[in-house]
């Protein structure tokens, strides 16, 4: 019997992530990009040229997933750091999905690897705080 | 660094000042120099000399742009501003009929509020403590209004409060009721002796006299059984019925406690947020508008800057005018970049790289804002709530604002959300029309008309506007270590200001000190 397509990629997505199988359930990369990212770098990873970078065959996005990790965990260049509000797991899954779409080829991100970067970092853990005041 | 002694140079200066102008000259140029005895700045710099036969090309014609432009035109710069939008302003603007806003990678959004109404999607508030922006809106006669920017009567809707979730209740209710059963439990130690050990006899019979005023206690028993101050159950009126009225009864210390609303008080009681609040009437714009009467023509709109060079001699920037996409370059003697540097990022320059490093190190914050024109104040008339916010923990709502004018008339437009960071990338994936769903299924847990009394909206989301790219520059201690200080030393004939180069950052008062202090900088290396 040829595997199903849908179990090919929850089993490479489990060969990418140590950590995936003991995950309560694993974040939804896509609609965690649709959600957070898709505003700005669009939905097909292209981005507004002069705004915008493309995430489509991004250099930073498919390097090393320490340096594109950091780059949610601190921000970047008009880009606001997501740590606060995405978790370690909601990081890896939307980098993964970010490193597996539109063409783009690189391995997953582990939550376990982005745990270590945001101690090393000093970054505090994602908080939930909800109530704001500014200008 | 110019390689002169600035200090002696401002000493030689302000010896002067005080020998022309008296004490009161001395001060003001000690506060703008922000070395004075004052805690902040209200004047621009008194300048000496002249800048005669010299250009300055300024970029952006927001608040920090125009205020330079102002500034060394009345030195006797030759000015250029260029603006890539075709109106001046920056991210101070006011929706009303007729403006279109387009998002980057969403639809265009043309405002059609009725005559008379607005929305200030950018800036809104003019705090007290902003003298620099009072000093123009004096100077230029903006003409001002209270913005009610504190409104115990407004509702605290939390969802996330415990027993308290879910639950309208007045600022009044909750600040009065803390206030009393915290008093109230003070005083009891203080009568249990429980603060002998750090309060005399003395004291003691003082702190309980301030406690029975303070929180409204019983003075024999000591007991806080709720105030007026609070609202009654019946309000007294007239005759008998309601005559004088029935009591209400004060919210549970427990519940209180439990709901944890220390956050209601802190989020308008903090540095700059306490009254007074201003608004120039009719909208925010009316502050970049009174600039453009004054210096219009030195500011060339639709002018977008794409390259920027510089020579030992001179700065030479390259621009494509938005609307026939034509080419052309400009030189002069020194630049003031105020772009954002979200912006300013993308332009084609020579800086250097660690210039360019430090331009990249700073995260704009996204926000976005959506005005609700409603067809009637139901706030007014069936919750008298007049102007302020209610204080919402509705994820993405953060606040929904009140009109601060147009008492008692028939429509109003609403501040249906103000929502920042992660929140505001949220809602901005959203459009228009569903952005406007978000804001009414919110709106309508709190105020049962909300959605009836809708009639059309209006939303920005900062991070998708060409030309904005963010709300404000987001620091952190590590990059106000790194990249601030190269940032304001600026780079050979360009200096940048604006509210990014300030502590101020997301204010207009940053924008302008930012500017007044730049071009103190500006006017040192080209008198030099």
């Amino acid at each position: 019997m040829k595997p199903h397509p849908f179990l090919l990629a929850l089993l490479s997505v489990a060969l990418l992530h140590p950590c995936a199988g003991q995950a309560q359930s694993a974040p939804d990369g896509k609609a965690l990009f649709a959600k957070n990212c898709a505003a700005c770098h669009q939905a097909d990873g292209r981005g507004i040229p002069g705004a915008f970078p493309p995430l489509a065959g991004s250099p930073v996005a498919l390097g090393e997933p320490a340096q594109v990790a950091t780059v949610l965990l601190k921000g970047r260049g008009g880009m606001p750091a997501f740590s606060g509000s995405l978790d370690d797991a909601q990081i890896a899954g939307v980098l993964s999905y970010v490193r597996a779409s539109w063409g783009n080829g690189a391995a997953g991100v582990s939550g376990a690897e982005v745990e270590a970067l945001r101690s090393a970092l000093n970054v505090p853990p994602a908080g939930r705080s909800r109530f704001g005041n500014k200008h | 660094m110019n390689g002169r002694n600035p200090s002696l140079t401002r000493r030689e200066f302000l010896y002067r000042a005080a020998a022309v102008g008296g004490t009161s000259l001395l001060l003001n140029t000690m506060n703008a120099w922000g070395m004075g005895i004052a805690s902040r700045v209200s004047a621009p710099p008194a300048l000496s000399g002249s800048g005669k036969g010299k250009k300055v090309v300024i970029l952006g014609a927001g608040l920090a742009g125009l205020t330079a432009a102002y500034e060394l035109g009345k030195l006797g710069y030759q000015v250029q501003v260029l603006e890539a939008r075709a109106f001046a302003g920056g991210r101070c603007q006011t929706a009303r009929k007729g403006f279109a806003l387009e998002e980057l990678g969403g639809e265009t959004q043309h405002c059609g509020y009725d005559e008379g109404h607005y929305l200030n999607h950018g800036p809104w508030r003019i705090p007290l403590d902003h003298q620099s922006t009072l000093y123009y809106t004096r100077l230029f006669d903006v003409p001002l209004e209270v913005m009610v920017n504190d409104n115990d009567h407004a509702y605290v809707y939390l969802e996330d409060a415990g027993p308290l979730s879910k639950q309208r209740l007045r600022g009044a209710q909750i600040k009065a009721d803390m206030r009393g059963h915290v008093a109230e439990l003070l005083a009891k130690s203080v009568k249990d002796h429980q603060l002998d050990t750090r309060l005399g006899r003395d004291d003691q019979a003082l702190l309980l006299d301030y406690l029975v005023n303070e929180g409204a206690l019983g003075s024999g028993d000591l007991a806080y059984k709720g105030r007026n101050g609070r609202g009654f159950a019946v309000n007294p009126g007239a005759g008998l019925s309601p005559g004088p009225g029935k009591a209400s009864d004060p919210l549970a210390f427990g519940d209180l406690l439990a709901a944890k609303v220390g956050k209601v008080y802190s989020a308008v009681q903090e540095f700059p947020m306490h009254a007074t609040m201003f608004q120039p009437v009719g909208g925010m714009d009316q502050i970049p508008r009174a600039f453009a009467r004054r210096i219009g023509k030195t500011i060339r709109y639709n002018t977008v800057v794409e390259r920027i060079r510089q020579a030992p001699d001179g700065v030479t920037i390259g621009c494509r005018d938005g609307v026939s996409g034509k080419l052309s370059t400009i030189r002069a003697d020194y630049c003031l970049c105020t772009m954002p540097l979200s912006v300013l990022r993308m332009v084609d320059t020579d800086f250097s790289e660690r210039f360019k490093a430090a331009v990249q190190a700073v995260p704009y914050s996204p926000v976005g804002k959506i005005g609700l024109q409603m067809k009637r104040r139901f706030w007014e008339e069936d919750e008298q709530i007049y102007g302020g916010h209610v204080l919402t923990d509705i994820k993405g709502i953060d606040t929904i604002s009140l009109p601060s004018g147009g008492w008692q008339q028939r429509k109003g437009v609403v501040l249906g959300y103000y929502n920042y960071s992660l929140d505001a990338i949220e809602v901005s994936a959203l459009t228009p029309a569903e952005r406007t769903e978000f804001a009414l299924g919110a709106g309508e847990k709190i105020f049962p008309a909300y959605r009836d009394a809708f009639e059309q909206s209006f939303s920005v989301a900062w991070h998708r506007v060409r030309h904005s790219l963010g709300g404000w520059g987001e620091w952190t201690d590590e990059t106000r270590r790194s990249a601030y200080p190269t940032l304001l030393e600026g780079e050979g004939r360009v200096l940048l200001a604006g509210e990014h180069l300030s502590y101020l950052t997301g204010w207009q008062a940053g924008a302008i000190e930012s500017a007044w202090q730049q071009i103190e900088r500006l006017h040192r290396r080209a008198s030099a």
